[in-house]
């Protein structure tokens, strides 16, 4: 049977590692997603994310299942070079993200010279207040 | 009122791996289990690299120049979880972007990260680094 339990503060049994429930909630990601970037673009894994876009070479946007409550959220994002590739060259990544609304994100990824990229492994994540 | 629960361990009632929790404008709800990290670390990637903090993180090898390894010590679900990082050493003049899965498949037992001067010229070793796992435990 489903249940709801209504507290302010949790403690582990012994009455430390007190955590105030707004933390826990302030503190998770409210979504994240790692998704292949390179042809047909495809989510690999994902949470609170409905789906992603292709809007262009090396542009992306992902659409959150539960809008944000305002679009100053915070992001983190990852481009990362295919695996099986290595050494200092062309093959580098780099990626930048932006809110684009409070339902829709921005993801880039370039590489080293400044050149926009397709890229298979695009990682971001987002936190802040749902609305 | 104020209140506080004393417990060990919190599970899901119809499903032991999931607990909603209600979002600050209380318009939705989430996943707790989904949304928190899995891992963390901050650590001094120069010289004999060394952990300062972390959370989850058994081991942290270092392969070869601005280039590492971070193991977990409960592994993740998949091998397609997000990874996402930075480094102390962004600016217009010594920008280095972090790379991750730097020639190596990602694993649900870690990954390996790796960083680069702007122009794609060098590798330099990093202090301080800081990484964040999200995605589901195994």
């Amino acid at each position: 049977m489903a249940s709801e339990l209504r507290v302010n503060t949790l403690k582990d049994a012994a009455g430390n590692n007190s955590i105030a429930t707004s933390f826990v909630a302030n503190g998770s990601a409210k979504g994240w997603v790692n998704f292949n970037g390179v042809g047909t673009i495809a989510i690999r894994d994902s949470f609170s994310v409905s789906s992603i876009d292709d809007d262009g070479t090396g542009l992306y946007s992902y659409n959150l299942s539960s809008a944000m409550s305002n679009a100053n959220y915070n992001l983190n994002s990852n481009a990362s070079r295919n695996a099986g590739t290595s050494g200092i060259d062309t093959t580098n990544r780099a990626a930048s993200t932006t809110p684009e609304n409070t339902s829709s994100v921005l993801l880039g990824a370039r590489n080293m010279q400044n050149g926009a990229v397709d890229v298979e492994q695009m990682h971001g994540n987002i936190h802040g207040d749902l609305a | 009122m104020a209140s506080i629960l004393k417990v060990d361990a919190l599970q899901g009632v119809t499903a032991a791996g999931d607990i909603t929790i209600t979002s600050e404008g209380g318009a939705a709800t989430q996943s707790l289990q989904q949304g928190l990290a899995k891992a963390f670390i901050s650590f001094d990637g120069t010289g004999t690299v060394s952990i300062d903090t972390s959370f989850n993180i058994s081991t942290l090898t270092d392969n070869a120049a601005a280039d590492y390894s971070i193991a977990y010590t409960n592994n993740v679900s998949t091998s397609n979880h997000p990874v996402t990082g930075s480094n102390i050493g962004s600016s217009e003049t010594n920008y280095l972007g972090y790379i991750c899965s730097d020639g190596v498949a990602q694993a649900t037992t870690g990954v390996t990260v790796h960083f680069v001067y702007h122009n794609g010229s060098s590798n330099n070793d990093q202090d301080p680094v800081h990484l964040v796992t999200n995605g589901g435990l195994a």
